[in-house]
């Protein structure tokens, strides 16, 4: 396929700005020769088609990500250039996809939004130690685990003394009696 | 959109749900993730920012579970953009603590159909143990130690309580294991695990027919779980609430009421143990639509009643009071004299109101 070719193709699969979760769809139909001729025509393609494309990249198999590292590098360099704010910026995050399959999260240095965003909202985050939302997995974790990963907890609000046990209590008195009679029972038998 | 314009509301958002906590993000949650999942690469964006900002020490957990609640609804909405995430080459015991990995561990070894291979039973075991159990000490991103102390006894406690439950037995032969269980129910992953497999249990059509026990057994361990575990009180509450919502059209209404007040009498258990706003507003939800008995509200209060005492908060109060005020609900239990606790929490709280108004006045007196 000719450059031009390989462009209008990308157009006619990526171009939609209805759809922006669209990055899955072609990763089954790139090759190696075509991302050599995709990255030939990069310049050419709209900003939000090599937005989608970088995206691709992350729904490639394992095993062809290894294979392509560098015609994907390739493309990953050049539109860490681009003049376009988004594309740079994926470019930026993906760099070190192909040949670590992690993110790149020391964007820091690189982007004035970025680094300006970040700096405000690591202030608000440390305001926000005595908020305690929780994270979901700490509803599994014993209590020394708990006390490493977020810290002690605080008592919680006392809405009410407490004048006697409520029904509950005698319940569950009864029903261990029972079970130790239950189980005796078993024994003896 | 530009992406400074993006990431200036981004930060907004954040902002606010961090400000916000809990009530917050369930409220604007849904507007939240339309935003962040508006294309995959602002998702992508918002992401790594957050992932960012939650190797902070100090709050960084509140960021963490941002983006896991942002995941949790992404993926529901069918958008698949995870799987680097947990590649993302995190530490070793982050790895394996993925709320849905953990979950889907539970869901196998304590799904009461669930058949799975011996051989497979044993490592999830381990594997949830280990994530439960082990801890880490980082000295400037290297690891200087694995605390493994209460590995073992995680792993044996989890393995007998699977076994019990693996078993399947009916009420009458569990009663003999009862002590077992609430010994091992202090371990918040076990105490997790029993509760899922208790919601599978009663939720099965013939559970409440064939049980004849005034408190069936398995809703006595709801109690236990709510007693030992602060963290599983919101997950206690919505079981309760679907069993109290259910129809039970097969048994007979005057049994339908009494099971009913049986539940009921969980969720008071749930209130006594601190759980107390949720369940109180979640009373008044059943007044106010009108699709309650009005009987079982009136069950709810005289408990309640029967077991507080002052002082309340100002904010117990408030959401309790229009309970008390509503005649159909305390017509019947008010005595003339006063003498009945319905009368006498109304007169506390009016007392409090005076007294607050005369301070104020008096404070602006001083002034």
């Amino acid at each position: 396929m000719a450059t031009g070719d390989t462009a209008l193709w990308l157009h006619n699969k990526l171009g939609s700005t209805d759809d922006l979760w669209s990055g899955a769809t072609i990763c089954s139909q790139l090759t190696k020769s075509r991302l050599v001729n995709i990255q030939a025509c990069y310049h050419a393609l709209q900003p939000h088609v090599k937005v989608k494309l970088m995206l691709s990249f992350l729904h490639i198999p394992r095993r062809n990500v290894e294979q392509w590292k560098l015609e994907l590098e390739d493309i990953l360099l050049t539109a860490a250039h681009d003049s376009d704010q988004w594309v740079s910026m994926v470019a930026d995050i993906l760099r070190p996809f192909p040949a670590t399959g992690t993110l790149n999260l020391g964007l820091d240095e690189s982007n004035g939004v970025f680094a300006e965003v970040n700096a405000d909202l690591n202030k608000v985050v440390k305001r926000s130690s005595n908020v305690r939302m929780l994270p979901l997995e700490c509803q599994f974790l014993n209590k020394t685990a708990l006390v490493a990963a977020t810290g002690v907890h605080p008592q919680p609000v006392k809405h009410f003394a407490l004048k006697r046990k409520p029904k509950s209590a005698i319940l569950r008195a009864e029903l261990l009696q029972k079970s130790s009679e239950v189980a005796n029972n078993k024994k003896n038998n | 959109v530009k992406i400074e314009v993006f990431s200036r509301v981004l930060r907004t958002s954040i902002t606010s749900l961090l400000e916000g906590g809990e009530d917050a993000v369930e409220k604007n949650l849904p507007e939240f993730t339309k935003m962040v999942c508006h294309g995959e690469h602002t998702y992508l964006y918002s992401q790594v920012l957050m992932h960012i900002l939650a190797q902070e020490t100090k709050g960084g957990s509140n960021i963490r579970r941002l983006c896991q609640e942002l995941q949790k609804s992404a993926n529901e909405k069918g958008l698949d953009l995870f799987k680097m995430y947990s590649e993302m080459n995190p530490p070793p015991v982050d790895l394996i603590r993925v709320p849905a990995f953990l979950d889907l561990l539970i869901e196998a070894l304590f799904k009461p159909t669930s058949r799975v291979n011996p051989e497979h039973k044993q490592k999830y075991v381990y594997v949830l143990a280990y994530a439960a159990s082990v801890t880490e000490t980082y000295k400037k991103g290297q690891r200087k130690n694995i605390n493994r102390d209460e590995l073992k006894p995680t792993t044996q406690a989890l393995e007998k309580v699977q076994g019990i439950c693996a078993e399947n037995k009916s009420s009458s032969d569990l009663i003999a294991d009862i002590a077992t269980l609430f010994m091992n129910i202090k371990f918040p992953v076990i105490a997790f695990g029993i509760l899922k497999w208790v919601d599978y249990t009663v939720s099965d059509a013939s559970y409440f027919k064939l049980n004849t026990d005034h408190t069936p057994l398995h809703l006595v361990l709801i109690d236990e779980i709510v007693t030992n575990h602060v963290l599983l009180h919101q997950k206690a509450l919505d079981l309760l609430v679907r069993i109290f919502e259910s129809s039970f059209e097969e048994l007979d209404v005057l049994v339908q009421l009494e099971l009913k007040k049986t539940v009921l009498d969980r969720i008071v258990h749930l209130f006594s143990r601190g759980f107390v706003i949720p369940v109180v507003t979640y009373i008044r939800k059943c007044l106010d639509k009108q699709d309650t008995d009005i009987s079982l509200i009136r069950h709810f209060v005289t408990e309640v009643l029967d077991v507080i005492a002052p002082p309340y908060t100002p904010e117990f109060m408030q959401l309790f009071l229009p309970l008390l005020e509503n005649k159909a609900i305390t017509g019947s239990i008010i005595l003339e004299d006063g003498k009945d606790p319905v009368s006498e929490f109304i007169s506390f709280y009016e007392i409090t109101n005076i007294i607050n108004q005369q301070q104020h006045t008096q404070v602006r007196v001083e002034e």
